[in-house]
């Protein structure tokens, strides 16, 4: 059987468990042990993405330090966490021989949870019912930074009772950008204006992402503009039966 | 951008061809200096003038002396001596500069200098015209005037040029075409960039549409191209496999109208290549370096969604889009740092590049600081306000103590439905940034590692689902050519970019039946190509030079490309590029034998050639409303004439 490392990821932890129990008990269904390091916090992709190396740093090596003590692959429900960790990770220590090794030697253990299902586990199908549509929206790390859009999309396709219906622009980016949000906060309108019309078009009333920050701008964004569509994470849809 | 996308899917094998570009980029700025005494030396020994400019000053300085000892130039000392009055001197008696688009002279202000010492500059791109009309800069690397409506663009010249109001592209543009011409005939110096310097050949390579950057590389006495130092290639292989992707990427063409490949002067022509610094060795050897292997097609610009909002004129910078937002702080200064916060780091501007360059990564070293000038004065490095700086600072100190974590996040919870006591979400205001067009979601009650604790005892008895491997549906998109032979291939090409081919026995004869369907008994002649007793006889008379009232000029091209469509022109022994530049119509000749598969298999031809263009289709221009509008300075109807041999 098994065995994996949840890492909840900040936002997930904080804002969405409901997203995390899914994920358990998905994983576990599927026959995987699931162990939670609880010295965990966050990967450090804020102050990264912002510029703030030195601050993200002593996150970074707080992580690796944390997941060293322990063995097997490390999952998490978002793809830009993944991305930090098995890349960024890399360019934050390209001039620190000892702490590179050792974020390889982590990068190598990192699967956004879609993937590991569907890449290692081999599962598209995880007996999903959802009657009703959904749309999918493909989130720039995962999409463009990890690669990832067909395993999502499978899982998807493989929920009985649920008609996926295609997002216009789906790759286009909703505005979120972590720090960019609150940076540029006109900017940051715009975009999001524009992916929840594409959303209105789609006539799609749940968006399904695999990132917890893309869903808390795009929720944000409709709960402020007082529309009715919601905005869910994947592992709510598979876990729902 | 559909247009791109389906432009790159001609080429199969563009993946390997992106990773190969960036090899062969990163190899020129690794080894850039040798390349850069490598071109000096054969540029020279073509007879070319090869000066290096280490900043904007060096280079418009330069410049400046190139103008003053111009021939006009010398003219109006001689009157200035005579003491004629400035009043009475027309801006006709000024030195004349023509420029073709060039982004580097952008960046070095070369205009602001020149008409500063009382030489005239008239842009004659089309989207570079209009904007220098309404006095202002480019928005855009590749179509300067995208912010503009053709309505902009009918009153502009309606006030300036005295014509009357019209909407119409195909007029204004036609508008351009005879102001500019008279510049062309007249101008003293043609001032050009480069899209790609050559070095072992020690040329230049330029990829333009309209034709004006033919015009002023091939009849001003004097020829000037700014180049910016990283442009090198190492040879004509390499300067194929760019030029297999900078058009597609750029406009989404195969090959752009015009790609010419510049080596010597012309006849009587000076011609001078200065080879610009201004910052670069700088961003070489910083972590930036990598942006130097950027090609200028703008394809980044078009794929970023914040490029997209704001426009190319936010960034205040001649360099704008992603990649401007990298480059204008290495090669500026600090106060561009800030444009890199400008980005949700979406990965659009990496996917679009053609060299593939990692600039969600380049942006990410901007804000960290990495740029090589952005230390020396600047008080926030990170080009983030305040505010952004100390949440993240406060962030930072809890996210490495799980405790503090911990901690903190039961008080954001228990704190959280005190801003929102009857509602899951918080409105904050809009100075947060975040309050300005979302709501925040309250903290969860209990976090997830709370939960955790629970869920550790529960042992659920999962059922296990039928698992099904993914069957591998990773179509490989080989677009089947094969049997497509090469005169088929170069007619589809040649017809798709508005080009006409007529297949003949006996070109004398096809091109005496069409002169004289259009009523055209007067063309300039290449020498050789067709039976000139037999134009005589059908009384069409002939001209080797140019001359305003011929319509239709005959060349013999050297060869025929047929995945772009391209016929090559060279000049050399009694030919001249004029007769295929200055008519409405360009008539070329082709042996059926000399079309070949791709641009790889010729580019080896411009060799020993002062200057060779490879022509595909008509002159045209996407500079109004970016609609595709036929004929700007060069020919607008081009026909090939293939003789099967």
């Amino acid at each position: 059987m098994p065995r994996i490392q949840l890492f909840i990821t900040c936002l997930v932890d904080s804002f969405y468990p409901q997203t995390g129990e899914a994920v358990v008990n998905i994983l576990r269904r599927l026959g995987v042990d699931v162990d939670f390091a609880r010295d965990q916090t966050c990967c450090g992709q804020p102050p990264f993405s912002a510029g703030l190396h030195a601050e993200a740093r002593p996150i970074a090596q707080h992580t690796i330090e944390v997941f060293e003590k322990t063995t097997g692959d490390i999952v998490m429900p978002s793809g830009s966490c993944a991305h930090m960790m098995k890349h960024n990770y890399l360019e934050l220590f390209r001039d620190d021989p000892v702490w590179l090794t050792r974020a390889q030697a982590l990068a190598n253990r990192v699967f956004e949870f879609t993937e590991y299902l569907v890449d290692r586990l081999g599962v598209t199908d995880v007996g999903a019912r959802w009657d009703g549509v959904l749309t999918y929206h493909p989130t720039c790390h995962a999409l463009r930074g990890m690669r990832i859009d067909r395993q999502p999309r499978a899982l998807l396709a493989n929920v009985k009772g649920a008609t996926i219906i295609d997002l216009p622009a789906a790759e286009d980016c909703c505005g979120f950008g972590g720090i960019f949000s609150v940076e540029h906060p006109e900017l940051s309108a715009e975009l999001l204006k524009r992916k929840i019309s594409n959303l209105e078009t789609s006539e799609s009333p749940i968006l399904v992402l695999i990132e917890a920050g893309c869903r808390m701008h795009i929720a944000g964004g409709l709960h402020r503009q007082k529309k009715q569509q919601r905005v869910v994470h994947i592992a709510e849809v598979l876990n729902s039966t | 951008m559909t247009r791109r996308i389906n432009a790159l899917e001609t080429l199969p094998d563009w993946r390997e061809r992106r990773q190969r570009a960036h090899a062969v980029r990163a190899e020129v700025i690794k080894n850039l200096d040798s390349y850069l005494d490598q071109f000096t030396v054969k540029a020279q020994a073509n007879g070319v003038i090869v000066h290096r400019a280490k900043d904007a000053a060096e280079a418009v300085k330069i410049v400046l002396e190139i103008a003053k000892d111009s021939p006009r130039s010398r003219e109006d000392r001689k009157e200035n001596k005579k003491e004629i009055s400035v009043y009475q001197r027309e801006s006709a008696s000024k030195t004349l500069v023509a420029k073709s688009k060039s982004m580097v002279t952008e960046e070095v202000n070369l205009n602001h200098a020149l008409e500063a010492e009382g030489i005239r500059v008239v842009e004659t791109d089309l989207g570079e015209f209009i904007v220098q009309l309404r006095g202002e800069k480019p928005s855009h690397i590749i179509t300067p005037a995208l912010h503009l409506k053709r309505q902009d663009v009918g009153e502009l010249f309606h006030d300036k040029l005295d014509i009357p109001y019209t909407e119409d592209i195909p007029t204004l543009t036609n508008t351009a075409r005879k102001v500019l011409r008279e510049v062309f005939l007249t101008a003293d110096i043609g001032i050009t960039g480069a899209n790609f310097a050559i070095a072992e050949e020690g040329a230049i390579c330029l990829v333009t549409n309209e034709g004006n950057g033919r015009m002023v590389t091939t009849l001003p006495p004097i020829h000037i191209a700014l180049i910016g130092m990283e442009r090198l290639v190492h040879n004509l292989d390499d300067l194929a496999l760019m030029l297999s992707l900078l058009p597609r990427s750029a406009t989404g063409q195969k090959l752009t109208s015009y790609t010419q490949i510049v080596h010597s002067p012309l006849n009587g022509q000076q011609r001078h290549f200065i080879l610009l610094d201004n910052g670069r060795s700088r961003l070489r050897n910083s972590p930036l370096k990598e942006s130097l292997y950027c090609i200028r097609c703008g394809s980044c610009l078009n794929a970023c969604p914040v490029f997209r909002e704001i426009g190319g004129h936010a960034y205040k910078s001649p360099y704008s889009g992603p990649i401007g937002s990298v480059i204008s702080a290495g090669l500026f200064g600090s106060e561009f740092v800030p444009l890199a916060q400008a980005s949700t780091l979406c990965g659009a501007c990496k996917d679009a590049c053609p060299v593939d360059i990692d600039l969600p990564k380049l942006l990410v070293r901007v804000r960290a600081d990495e740029s090589p000038v952005s230390s020396l004065h600047s008080s926030n490095q990170h080009g983030l306000s305040p505010l952004s700086t100390f949440s993240l600072w406060m962030y930072s100190r809890l996210a490495r103590r799980r405790r503090l974590f911990t901690l903190a996040q039961k008080f954001a919870a228990l704190t959280s439905p005190l801003l929102a006591p009857f509602s899951q979400w918080i409105r904050l205001p809009a100075f947060t940034g975040w309050g300005y067009s979302k709501d925040l979601p309250r903290f969860a009650r209990k976090s997830f590692r709370e939960k955790w604790e629970g869920m550790q005892v529960n042992t659920e008895t999962g059922r296990h689902v039928h698992t099904n491997k993914l069957s591998d549906k990773e179509e490989t998109l080989r677009s089947a050519q094969g049997d497509i032979d090469f005169v088929e291939r170069f007619t589809q090409e040649l017809t798709a970019v508005h080009g006409h081919v007529h297949h003949t026995e006996d070109p004398t004869r096809s091109i005496i039946q069409f002169l004289q369907s259009r009523n055209i008994n007067r063309i300039q002649l290449e020498p050789n190509v067709l039976d000139e007793d037999m134009l005589t006889q059908a009384d069409i008379t002939f001209s080797r030079e140019p001359d305003p009232a011929i319509r239709a000029g005959v060349t013999k091209a050297q060869c025929g490309v047929a995945d772009t469509g391209s016929v090559l022109e060279a000049d050399g022994e009694g030919k001249s590029l004029l007769a295929s530049l200055l008519p409405e119509i360009h008539l070329a000749v082709l042996r059926t034998s000399q079309i070949y598969p791709s641009l790889e298999n010729v580019i080896h031809l411009v060799k020993n050639t002062k200057s060779a263009v490879f022509i595909t289709g008509p002159s045209a221009t996407g500079d109004i409303e970016s609609v595709h509008t036929i004929g700007v300075h060069g020919p607008g109807e081009v026909h090939a004439f293939l003789v099967d041999d």
